[in-house]
């Protein structure tokens, strides 16, 4: 597919401005969830961070990784699953941060950074929806995420303890930069020149 | 939750189940144990769920493999801690489907979040996991102590008891309430003065007393520390007097005049307030403090180096406000004002230096006196300034006869005579 043509409409100044903002954002985010990673796992303790650390991957609800045909999709259609799942990551990270206050409540700047990870997430599900409204292609989103809200509430198993309760966040913050370097990726590919 | 066999000084866990079943109810979570498809992992869960243990107590925990997976069995797995492979002769297999694990006298857990305990697969995988939480229960908090800047607030310190080391994050409550009446108040901002601190910003009542105590609570306990009693009014500090000013008092060459404002924060109650002043050459770290300047906004340091750059701090004690009858407590030193005194005119040996001269007065021990001589007139005579004041015309008139007399009797700087044209004194 030849991303050049997917956006064969010429791109207005502002629209080609907003992409390459977008992607800037997308980029500073990856960086952002990679030191999310690395102070969420120092505050868990080993093995989490240890090498070869693998934990089961839990199926979060709501929310899966990019999957392996991601790549090969339209262009609109990549970033239409980029928004959805950035749409669902700021209550997961909400979550995982309320709970990682109750288990270390000494550690503000871990408590930081998820709540800015949210935050940050929000804004981005934002400028890409924005971007695809400008390319006329907001329109059904397809099949995607549960709508967030609902995600966030499911009931869980209460045997589970806290051990899954830190793989699990570990999993969201893996999530978490997994999407924000999708979209990083996606966009590049919009941005004239064909940046990566 | 199905229980194991905890050592003898185990506790249950105390962190509220309600408050764990909300947290899950908030959060995203599948069900530990579902395999993700084509992962081969088998399932199991780990008793007890991350339980509480005092230090030097045993555990005593197994490792249950669901057997609704064909093949499920408990041969081959093993545990870590914290990432550690246990030795082997820990474990024992109970039945085809449950290996136990034997710990005994546990240390103290290595971070906040719980240690972690894994049960994994032959191949490494890992099948569940629990977390353990080994501490101490809180010791009694003491050492309370408590300021209100400008009558406005209150903040209070303390210590927690056996140095704070539970090993397990210990929660730290300051309560008040006023001593007759009124309901338990908990502080709400913390750590604002360090980290065992909290701040109390409005809503404070004068002319009553309050009791202030801290709780200390952890998975293992509470404690709770004494009760201070103190009135607002005799904790009263205040802010470092501003616009404080340093100058020369004219040509003389050992003195400098410190002025400052009274804070205005306080200045209508202020009747009483005490200063202090502390000063200190420029490349020294070594402060002298002026003690005795008591409700007034200006001093006179004296005995100082001439061609010296000097450095000046003043801090106020509202004590005796609104008839308080303790001590007070000071405020910060006001930011250093820096002031230098005239150079020397005299010349000789050294250049500069200040060490009086023949007919002049000594320095030492007969200004220490002098100074003495004016502190009490000060409060006994109502005159203090007029003795300054001719103090220093004395002096000046002093160095210039001084100066008139070497020059009329000829003394060279070694100090021998030159041609001497008059009788010498």
């Amino acid at each position: 597919e030849d991303p050049q043509s997917d956006s064969s409409v010429s791109l207005l100044p502002h629209l080609e401005a907003k992409i390459r903002q977008t992607h800037s954002l997308a980029r500073l985010l990856t960086k952002y969830a990679e030191q999310l990673l690395e102070e969420y796992v120092r505050h868990q303790g080993d093995p989490f961070g240890l090498p070869g650390f693998s934990p089961p991957r839990l199926p979060v609800a709501g929310l899966s990784a990019p999957a392996p045909t991601h790549a090969g999709l339209p262009v609109r259609e990549r970033l239409r699953l980029d928004a959805a799942a950035l749409d669902a990551l700021p209550g997961l990270l909400d979550a995982v941060r309320r709970h990682q206050a109750e288990l270390n409540p000494s550690a503000p700047r871990l408590l930081r950074r998820l709540e800015d990870a949210a935050r940050q997430a929000r804004a981005l599900g934002a400028a890409v929806d924005t971007v695809l409204a400008a390319l006329g292609a907001l329109g059904a989103r397809g099949p995607g995420p549960e709508p967030a809200a609902a995600a966030a509430a499911t009931v869980t198993n209460t045997a589970a303890g806290i051990f899954s309760a830190k793989v699990l966040g570990l999993r969201v913050c893996g999530l978490y930069g997994e999407w924000v370097s999708r979209t990083e990726g996606d966009l590049g590919q919009l941005v004239p020149g064909g940046l990566a | 939750m199905p229980a194991g066999r905890p050592g003898p000084a185990a506790q249950s866990v105390r962190w509220p189940p309600p408050l764990l079943s909300l947290l899950w109810s908030a959060l995203l979570l599948c069900v530990l144990g579902v395999p993700r498809g084509g992962s081969g992992a088998h399932t199991a869960v780990i008793s007890p769920q991350d339980p509480t243990l005092l230090i030097g107590s045993s555990l005593r925990a197994t490792c249950s493999v669901h057997s609704d997976t064909p093949g499920a069995t408990a041969e081959g797995l093993y545990w870590t801690l914290n990432g550690r492979r246990l030795p082997p002769e820990l474990s024992h297999l109970i039945n085809a489907s449950t290996l136990a694990l034997a710990l005994a006298n546990l240390n103290g857990s290595r971070q906040q979040s719980g240690d972690n305990l894994v049960c994994h697969a032959r191949d490494g995988s890992i099948l569940a996991g629990s977390c353990l939480y080994v501490g101490l229960p809180p010791e009694k908090p003491f050492n309370i102590s408590c300021w209100s800047r400008n009558m406005k607030d209150l903040t209070c310190r303390w210590t927690p008891g056996a140095h704070g080391e539970t090993f397990l994050h210990t929660n730290y409550s300051l309560k008040y309430k006023l001593r007759w009446y009124g309901q338990d108040n908990t502080c709400e901002e913390y750590h604002t003065m360090g980290p065992h601190s909290c701040h109390i910003p409005k809503d404070l009542a004068l002319f009553t007393p309050y009791e202030i105590w801290v709780e200390a609570t952890n998975r293992l306990g509470s404690a709770r520390s004494d009760v201070l009693t103190l009135d607002v009014l005799d904790v009263v500090t205040t802010d470092p007097p501003p616009d404080v000013h340093v100058s020369r008092v004219g040509g003389l060459e050992d003195q400098l005049s410190v002025r400052w404002v009274s804070p205005p924060a306080l200045k209508d109650f202020l009747f009483q307030a005490k200063y202090q002043i502390r000063y200190r050459v420029e490349d020294s770290v070594d402060w002298k403090v002026v003690d005795d300047v008591s409700n007034q906004t200006s001093c006179r340091l004296a005995g100082l180096k001439p061609g010296t750059v000097y450095f000046v701090q003043v801090r106020c004690n509202p004590f005796g406000i609104y008839g308080s009858k303790k001590a007070g407590i000071w405020s910060e030193w006001s930011h250093p004002t820096a002031a230098s005194t005239p150079r020397s005119e005299r010349t000789g040996p050294g250049g500069g230096a200040c060490e009086p001269r023949g007919g002049e007065p000594s320095s030492g021990p007969v200004r220490r006196e002098l100074k003495q001589f004016l502190g009490w007139l000060k409060k006994h005579a109502y005159c203090s300034n007029l003795s300054f004041r001719l103090y220093d015309q004395w002096r000046a008139w002093m160095q210039k006869s001084h100066k008139t007399r070497n020059q009329d009797e000829g003394i060279l700087p070694s100090g021998r005579r030159g041609t001497a044209r008059g009788p010498a004194r």
